[in-house]
Order: C-alpha cells, then structure tokens, then sequence
C-alpha cells in the first residue's frame, strides 16, 4: 500500500507541474497560436455578437493553396455534413460519431445562414449565422476567415468566442479546466486537417491543368 | 469495543480500497495520456512544415497532458467511491462464501464480484449515457469500456487476493 501511495503522490505531482507550465507557458501561445498582432486585433465578422462575458481567441495557419480550394474544407463543416476534419480519432473517443470527409461534396459546398451544424451526433448544434463564400464563414461568432497572401498561398484565421463564463462559477471551472485546453488541441486540428485537404486539392487542381 | 473492531476493520479495507481505485484511475490516465500524446502528435509532425511544428508540437501537447490530468482528477474521486464500495463488497462476498479463505475460491469469487460490479456500472452509464453511447470506433470501445474494465477486473483480482490472505491471516491469530 506504501508503493501505491507514493504512486498517487508523484502522480499528483506531475500533474500539478504540468498545469503550472500550462498556465504560465502554453495557454498564452494557445489563445492566439499562429496569429500575428495584427490578425489578432484586426475586425472580423460577428465580432459585434461577442459579449465582454466571453473569453476570445484568434488564431492563424499557413495554406498554400488557393483560398478557393481552402473554402471547400470550411464550407463542409459540420457532423451532419463532412465533418470538422480535425482528429476523427479523439472526436469519436468523445462519442462524436464523426466522419471527417477526404473529397469535398457537391452538396455541401453552399451553406447558408440559419443551416444546422451538429458538433457530434446527437450533441449539441449550432447554425451558420454569416457566409460569404472564399472569404468567411461564421457559427454564432466562431469564425473562420480567408485571407489570401498572393496566387498561391491563403492565411486561415479563426476567432473563437467562449461560452459566457464570467457570470458563473461552474462554468468558468468547466471552461478553463477542460473545454479550452480540448477546444485549443481540436481547433488546431481542425486547421492542420484544413490546411492538409487544401493543399492536397491544390495539387491536384495543378494537375488537372 | 469488541463491538467496534470490525467496523474499523470494514473502514480499512475501505480506504485502502478507494486509495487502489484512484491510483487505477492515475496509472490509466498517464497511458490514456502517452496514447493521446503520441498519435496527434504523429499527425502534426505529418502536416506541419519543420519551423512551425516546435510550438504547435508543445502546445498541442501540453494542452492534451493538462486536459487529461484534470478530467484523470475529477474521475479520481468518483472512482475512489466505486473502489470503496467494491472493497466492501469483496470484503462480505469473501467472508460469506469462502469462509475457509481458500486462495483459488477467493480468486474466482473477486472475479465474479468484478464482473457482477461491471455489469452493474455500465447498465448504469447506458442508461445515463445511451445516446452518447457508441461501439463502432475502435477508440470508444477500448478506451472507455474494454481497458477500464481489465483494470477493474484486475484490481479486484489482485485486491481480493490480499485481503482474502489478510482476513486469513486475521482468522489464525
């Protein structure tokens, strides 16, 4: 029983190191990964439907590829449709019952405000509130934004809007404790998975001329 | 104060029984962890170009590293009641119906206990849970269900054993 006591007690330990670096190191590169100072600050979409009881991060990947063949990948979101293409793996774990689509779907490709999206199946949804098709698209405030750098190359930024948190208590533990850091490695999952169909489409967009 | 013994006795196996169960829960969470670890960061290595992988590698990391010991924390303390309650279950069954503590029967009664408990749990969580509920990803069925369950079983194993040589060691003297 000596053993198994000191067991918890490193554990423990361990842990409680882990959540110091993370508070004092990595949620501060979390919360705007990618972003320069300006895409930070820079006006976007359905920023007006963002309360000051939200915690807000922006953040920004690479693409080479054109931002037509980095739309397809958004326009598609959602369980219901082609998936978040983030780790289908780590969504399924949580019972998503996601299936994250390799080949973009016709059908899928013109989404409209008030269109549902379910985040897993039957879990919470939510609709697209704002589209503009090769530019943005935008669920109740999370908003994913094209801007492309020349002919080739396209910067995805992401703003996401937390729940309101600040007027209570459960839900700040539950925001900080477990909802961020999950949103933060699926987020950037989400546009490591983007940013992967994308190019692969540009290649073969290439190809095809 | 002869009256009092067994329930200290009882408070004991308890205990020791809840401390099994949250060091079970820590154990499984730092491989749930190594396994969650390792393949996402498989998948960034594959997408990210060399001078952009360091920080997302870390990031992504620690962010998976925090999230599990929180959730592995919140899991310790339910699991420590489940530990506690099974404990004092082994403890009666083993009492009741191996009372010459023979080892082979304590074994088989700890894995039947086990197996009684998990039965009863995950009746449970289905009807809690039943839409969330899913066996066709490979991931869900091991990671939730297949791998705690062996480690139940075990610990109940394992524990049952101890505490039948215990409660026979307790019995000669």
């Amino acid at each position: 029983m000596k053993q198994i006591k000191r067991f918890i007690k490193y554990t423990f330990i361990f842990y409680a190191v882990i959540a110091s670096l993370y508070w004092s190191f990595i949620r501060p590169v979390n919360m705007n990964w990618g972003a320069t100072s300006a895409e930070i600050t820079m006006k976007m979409p359905e920023d007006d439907v963002i309360s000051s009881n939200r915690v807000v991060s922006t953040r920004a990947i690479n693409i080479q590829a054109r931002k037509e063949n980095v739309w397809i990948w958004i326009a598609q979101t959602g369980q219901n449709r082609g998936g978040f293409n983030s780790y289908s793996w780590l969504e399924n774990l949580f019972g998503a019952k996601m299936v994250n689509n390799d080949l973009p779907n016709p059908e899928w490709q013109n989404p409209q405000p008030g269109d549902t999206v379910y985040y897993g199946k039957n879990q919470p949804f939510t609709v697209v509130s704002l589209v503009k098709p090769d530019e943005y698209y935008s669920l109740n405030g999370w908003t994913f934004y094209l801007q492309p750098v020349d002919a080739d190359n396209t910067r995805l930024i992401v703003r996401y809007p937390s729940m309101e948190i600040k007027q209570s208590n459960f839900n700040a533990f539950y925001y900080y404790a477990l909802f961020e850091p999950l949103h933060f490695v699926m987020e950037s999952g989400m546009m490591m998975g983007i940013k992967q169909r994308a190019e692969r489409q540009q290649k073969l967009t290439k190809n095809e001329h | 104060m002869n009256i009092s013994r067994p329930n200290i006795f009882y408070k004991s196996v308890a205990y020791n029984g809840a401390v099994a169960a949250i060091a079970a829960v820590f154990a499984y969470s730092l491989i749930v962890m190594m396994y969650v670890l390792i393949r996402s960061s498989a998948t960034i290595y594959s997408i990210m170009e060399t001078g952009e992988r360091t920080t997302i590698l870390l990031a992504s990391g620690f962010s998976v590293a925090y999230s599990v010991a929180i959730f592995s924390l919140l899991m310790a303390a339910f699991s420590s009641v489940v530990g506690l309650v099974t404990a004092v279950i082994l403890k009666k069954s083993l009492l009741y119906f191996n009372p010459r503590f023979n080892f082979r029967k304590a074994i088989l009664i700890s894995g039947l206990t086990a197996s009684a408990l998990l039965t009863v749990i995950y009746l449970l969580l289905y009807t809690l849970l039943e839409d969330w509920m899913t066996f066709n990803y490979i991931e869900t069925l091991l990671f939730w269900f297949l791998f705690p369950a062996a480690v139940f079983f075990v610990a109940c194993i394992i524990g049952g054993g101890k505490l039948n040589k215990i409660l026979n060691t307790g019995l000669q003297n």
